[in-house]
């Protein structure tokens, strides 16, 4: 992680509410890492990042990469969203919320890229990947195995 | 039965609306608050000089004492919305002494966000949701389930799980606009039909057009007090028979445990324990609908019918000649016309419609001898809650 420096971060990412909470998944994003906060103690994951493990209330997380694969549990088809640039809402534009392989019940919500309506459902499975956006890296979904 | 010692123990006794309207034309958000509050002052028969306690939403409540005069409020804070935080505020507040007689208030007005024509005026560039001051912006990405995109999402996942079609998320858009027809007001008072709504412009698939709640000027506000003191005041007090709001630990929109799992049902169980009446009692039903689908969730997770049936149920108590629901026959549902209809409220035209329905003053829309009515404001997240009022 020190590759980075904290004054890098909160340059390359200005647009976010960055707090020493969520300062290593963002740094990861960096390093093209999806890092979700895992406890040292009890050893469940949570996101999005918190000052405590909500189980055991221990101190001790750890932003820890997951292996990006999943299921999409929710799907959503944009017709309209905020303008955001490489994305055009006059093909429909999916949103996923995606169960990671990690634990029941931990999700990650970003796109699928390379899809359209009827490619994928809920139950799909997918796995990470990165696009640029505003210049920097970006975590998103795929079908798994394209 | 669970503790509930303020049972029956507060009363609405006001209530003032400006109605609800796609554009106020040139007014402000605090001109169409104040409008309401003096509405519901009136209609109380209080003396601008007995109250003693303001809740609302926004403006700022010591901004109401002020643009009405008020001389002295001992008690004046703000909610968040959906409006049953504010008139529960204000209940907690009569019980406990901290006011004997309370203003309670919520003004919506639109933003240039969401609105075409309100982007269009000049002086709601800088406001936000409610009409309040933007502070910084934060970048905003599609690849996001919060706040209101979350409903979307479960209910992709409702749909996928039971199998559930568009037509039942149908009818509870259609049953608004049927509703809203005959009350003035509404915003929306055009009939629609089924192949309307099925034809309706999808916004987030699988959601269209039409189940979303429409952006709205206007306000609603009420008087709170005692319920002995109500009695002196007026022969129709409404009483707030139980309460609740409910929220579990996993309240994060894309972590919660899932459909069988959120703050309705930590409502639902709750206000089930502190009331002496339930479903067989109720004579006019507000779920909320600020989106169609957590309409059939509230459905559902009351107890009228079982999981992924509420789409059913609306289908077998659907009144084909009244283009309306109407449960067992006898139960309208948001006869106002709801969110999706008389307009986004956050829930204070649900409280408002339930308090003139219990008082016999509902005109054309009156329910015959409506004694109980079950209101569940708000959605699955952070804002699940509950109201049942009686007429005493």
């Amino acid at each position: 992680m020190s590759s980075i420096s904290d004054q890098e971060l909160l340059e390359r990412l200005p647009d976010f509410l960055i707090v020493h909470d969520n300062k290593e998944f963002y740094r990861g994003w960096l390093l093209r890492q999806l890092l979700l906060n895992r406890c040292q103690d009890c050893g469940v994951w949570h996101h999005p990042p918190g000052p405590i493990c909500p189980e055991c209330w221990s101190s001790d997380l750890r932003a820890t990469p997951v292996s990006g694969r999943g299921t999409i549990h929710t799907l959503i088809w944009l017709r309209q969203g905020p303008p955001t640039p490489g994305v055009d809402y006059s093909t429909p534009y999916p949103v996923a919320t995606v169960e990671l392989a990690e634990q029941p019940g931990l999700r990650f919500t970003s796109t699928v890229t390379g899809v359209a309506p009827g490619d994928i459902a809920i139950g799909a499975s997918v796995e990470l990947a990165w696009i640029e956006r505003h210049g920097e890296p970006f975590p998103v979904f795929r079908p798994a195995g394209s | 039965m669970a503790r509930n010692p303020i049972k029956d123990q507060v009363a609405i006794v006001g209530v003032g609306s400006t109605g609800f309207s796609r554009d106020a034309g040139g007014r402000s958000r605090d001109s169409l608050v104040v409008e309401a509050c003096v509405n519901a002052i009136k209609d109380a028969g209080v003396d601008k000089a007995d109250i003693d306690g303001v809740c609302g939403t926004a403006p700022a409540a010591h901004q109401v004492v002020s643009m009405l005069g008020l001389p002295e409020a001992t008690y004046y804070l703000n909610q968040p919305v959906p409006f049953g935080f504010s008139i529960m505020d204000a209940m907690n507040a009569v019980h406990s002494g901290s006011c004997d007689v309370a203003l309670v208030y919520h003004g919506v007005y639109r933003s240039p966000a969401i609105s075409r024509s309100a982007a269009a005026d000049p002086f709601r560039r800088k406001l936000g949701f409610g009409g309040q001051p933007l502070g910084a912006s934060q970048r905003v990405d599609p690849e996001s389930v919060e706040g209101s995109v979350g409903y979307t999402a479960w209910a992709s996942r409702y749909m996928s799980e039971y199998g559930v079609k568009r037509e039942h998320l149908g009818y509870v858009a259609v049953n608004g606009r049927t509703n809203a027809g005959r009350n003035p007001l509404a915003a929306m008072r055009d009939p629609m039909t089924m192949e309307e709504y099925l034809g309706a412009r999808m916004i987030r698939d699988p959601l269209c057009l039409y189940d979303m709640d429409v952006p709205v000027d206007g306000a609603d506000a009420f008087i709170l007090t005692t319920a002995e003191r109500a009695r002196d005041m007026t022969d129709h007090p409404v009483l707030i028979h139980a309460s609740s709001t409910g929220v579990i630990a996993k309240n994060k929109e894309d972590q919660a445990p899932g459909l069988h799992h959120h703050g309705q049902h930590v409502v639902v169980k709750n206000l089930r324990a502190k009331s002496d009446l339930w479903l067989p009692d109720v004579d006019v039903y507000f779920p909320y609908d600020g989106f169609s689908f957590i309409t059939l969730a509230w459905i559902e997770n009351s107890g009228w019918c079982g999981p992924g049936e509420g789409g059913a149920f609306l289908e077998s108590n659907w009144d084909k000649d009244a283009g309306r629901i109407m449960i067992d026959g006898r139960i309208p549902v948001n006869p106002h016309g709801g969110a999706l209809s008389e307009g986004g409220t956050q829930g204070s035209g649900h409280v408002r419609e339930a308090v003139t329905q219990l008082r016999g003053d509902a005109g054309e829309r009156q329910v015959p001898g409506a004694r109980t009515a079950l209101l569940t404001p708000g959605g699955f997240f952070f804002n699940a809650q509950g109201l049942i009022l009686r007429r005493d």
